[in-house]
């Protein structure tokens, strides 16, 4: 009898969750547009990426291959120092190759938070594992010309941020600033994004600038200089194999 | 004048006693002297021994690096700072590093790494560096470019198993917060398995500002003087006219703390030791003194008899003990400068070698200077004064018949 009880109360819990989950279907559609804008189903783009900090900068060019959102092959073209330099992730495992040392180093799953060559971006940024749709829940208010998205993650998600908010051009669907707060309430970085302009027919920001706030005089700038989607190219890109084959 | 003739006199009277005496303190004053050369020595030896390993005697850095070190609080304008050193008249050497933690990669295993990039010119002058090479060569002061030569410390090679002629791959941040990644080739292995630099890798100053992508500058500049003992009062003059440049100048005291504290404390110890050799020393002054005067008791009597001042005889006395404590330091000294001298040159070698953090502390040598001369005569002279007070105060005091009656 308790069992059953029990049952009953679990099955009515979990079907309260997915109907609100679903009641807001037009922020859980918004947030995907967002989530695959630089994506897609296949990407190949040239960004530069300038860091700052108070102690020194560097811009680098990178060329990077996505496949819907598990596989990612990076490659780093300038400065010379670190060209050839690349990281693959490939479903939840990642790896850096130095072709100067001839090393793949896999990137332990601790490490997902640590910085990516030294940038504001961490390793999860770049590669990120699954889609923030499947791993937040979202809700939406309009402000002005914005949409305002508030992401609060899921019970089962393994995360650093408490909440992440999302401000969307109301026209164009653009995003114009996503801020990232951790359990305290407090923001830890904010990223913003300009300059919109055309990429193969997808209206994009091309610049995103990632400002952390717990370390004054440091953001890193991501500029896209080039983006193609949906285009098809040989997916043994995503291998070990071509991961440490030689790049002029 | 009259009481000095009269006390010279009685010195030279009896010969043999007189001799016997000297000789007795002069014996302290030997014994006494050698101790504090052995141990004065031997600290200022051991202290120099390691402030030359790889410290230096003073040490230049940007602000609190030496707290809390950070790869971004670099020493600018190097070259002229090195200048400026160089022409001090008590500066023998200078010595620029740059330190970069690494993680090393041999044949199939990792290590964490203390990389540090030196000038193969310059370190030589301030530390012992070049004499530890135990296989392969000293890197040379330009060199094969590609890939860049290093030395390796002896743990860290044994644990990557590596040895000259092989590779080894380093991975650190660069000053830029790129990797730093790079195949060196080991050309030399240095250092022993307890040395200091048993887990470090050594490369040209180029070499590794090439690795960490810096442009100038460096972290660490250590500078050897003339004797250590000019450390404290060197980096005092030096922080002064270095203020403005943000540096501190730290002498090996601050730099190498726990090992100056642990030798304060032995030192300490060993002056426990010396207070009981002095002690030893005046006794041994009192006996003689006290037999010098009771054996002479029927003669102060007679001098007391035929109206000689208390006073007078209480000088006398005194005059007497100073003649000879005077002229057995003398002899003393004539005794321990040919021995002190063996001590300096020679040295006492210790059949055991003491370790001192990774340094070996074979002979016991000697030091010949003012404290080491000075503070002997100044003890027998001192303690004989005052072990002759109580003989003198009682011949002075005696009652002439009681005096003469004395066998």
């Amino acid at each position: 009898m308790l069992f059953r009880t029990l049952q009953l109360i679990l099955y009515l819990v979990l079907l309260s969750a997915s109907t609100t989950a679903s009641s807001d279907e037009e922020a859980v559609a918004l947030l995907k547009r967002v989530d695959e804008l630089y994506r897609s189903s296949s990407s190949i783009a040239t960004v530069e990426m300038q860091i700052e900090t108070p102690h020194w900068q560097r811009s680098m060019q990178l060329k990077s291959w996505t496949v819907g959102m598990d596989d990612t092959f990076i490659r780093i073209l300038s400065p010379k120092k670190d060209r050839g330099v690349a990281t693959l992730k490939k479903g939840r495992d990642m790896w850096n190759y130095f072709p100067k040392i001839n090393k793949v180093i896999k990137v332990p799953p601790s490490m997902m938070m640590g910085s990516w060559m030294g940038s504001d971006f961490t390793n999860d940024d770049l590669v990120r594992e699954v889609s923030l749709v499947e791993e937040y829940h979202v809700e939406m208010t309009t402000h002005g010309d914005t949409y305002h998205l508030v992401l609060k993650p899921k019970r089962e998600t393994v995360t650093v941020w408490a909440r992440i908010e999302i401000d969307v051009l109301i026209d164009e669907l653009i995003p114009l600033r996503q801020v990232y707060f951790d359990e305290k309430g407090r923001k830890v970085r904010t990223m913003s994004f300009s300059d919109v302009r055309e990429f193969s027919g997808k209206r994009l920001a091309s610049t995103m600038v990632m400002v952390p706030h717990n370390k004054e005089g440091q953001r890193t700038i991501i500029r896209y200089l080039d983006i193609e989607f949906d285009v098809d190219f040989d997916r043994s890109i995503f291998s070990l194999r071509h991961l440490q084959s030689r790049f002029r | 004048m009259l009481i000095f003739n009269l006390a010279l006199r009685n010195v030279l009277r009896n010969r043999r006693r007189s001799l016997l005496t000297i000789l007795s303190m002069g014996g302290g004053y030997f014994l006494l002297s050698l101790s504090l050369s052995m141990s004065e020595g031997s600290y200022n030896h051991m202290i120099d021994l390691f402030t030359r390993d790889h410290t230096g005697h003073v040490q230049l850095h940007y602000q609190d690096y030496l707290q809390r070190p950070s790869l971004y609080k670099v020493i600018d304008d190097v070259d002229e700072i090195i200048g400026v050193m160089q022409s001090q008249p008590e500066v023998q050497g200078v010595a620029p590093r740059i330190y970069g933690p690494s993680l090393a990669y041999g044949k199939n295993k990792t290590f964490p790494a203390n990389v540090v990039g030196f000038d193969p010119l310059l370190e030589p002058t301030a530390t012992r560096l070049k004499d530890k090479v135990k296989q392969g060569v000293y890197l040379a002061e330009h060199g094969d470019a590609d890939p860049a030569g290093v030395m390796l410390g002896v743990s860290l090679a044994k644990n990557l198993k590596l040895t000259v002629g092989d590779e080894l791959v380093l991975i650190s941040q660069g000053i830029d917060g790129s990797i730093a990644n790079d195949v060196f080739d080991v050309k030399a292995i240095v250092g022993t398995a307890e040395s200091f630099e048993r887990m470090n890798v050594y490369m040209r100053l180029a070499d590794m500002r090439d690795f960490l992508s810096m442009s100038d500058g460096v972290h660490e500049l250590a500078i050897s003087l003339q004797h250590q003992g000019q450390a404290l009062t060197f980096s005092n003059r030096l922080q002064q006219e270095l203020n403005e440049r943000q540096l501190s100048v730290d002498p090996w005291q601050v730099v190498e703390s726990s090992f100056f504290k642990s030798m304060q404390a032995d030192k300490k110890g060993n002056y426990i030791s010396l207070g009981i050799i002095i002690f030893i020393v005046s006794i041994s002054v009192l006996n003689t003194v006290l037999m010098g005067t009771l054996e002479r008791t029927r003669e102060f009597g007679v001098l007391r008899a035929i109206g000689t001042q208390p006073s007078m005889v209480f000088s006398l006395i005194l005059l007497e003990s100073f003649l000879l404590s005077l002229s057995s330091c003398i002899v003393g000294l004539l005794f321990s400068i040919p021995a002190n001298y063996w001590l300096i040159t020679v040295g006492y070698t210790i059949p055991e070698p003491i370790d001192m953090g990774g340094i070996y502390f074979e002979t016991m040598l000697g030091e010949m200077s003012w404290f080491t001369l000075g503070l002997p005569a100044l003890v027998v002279i001192a303690s004989t004064l005052i072990v002759s007070l109580f003989p003198g105060i009682r011949a002075a005091r005696i009652s002439p018949l009681k005096a003469l009656q004395a066998v």
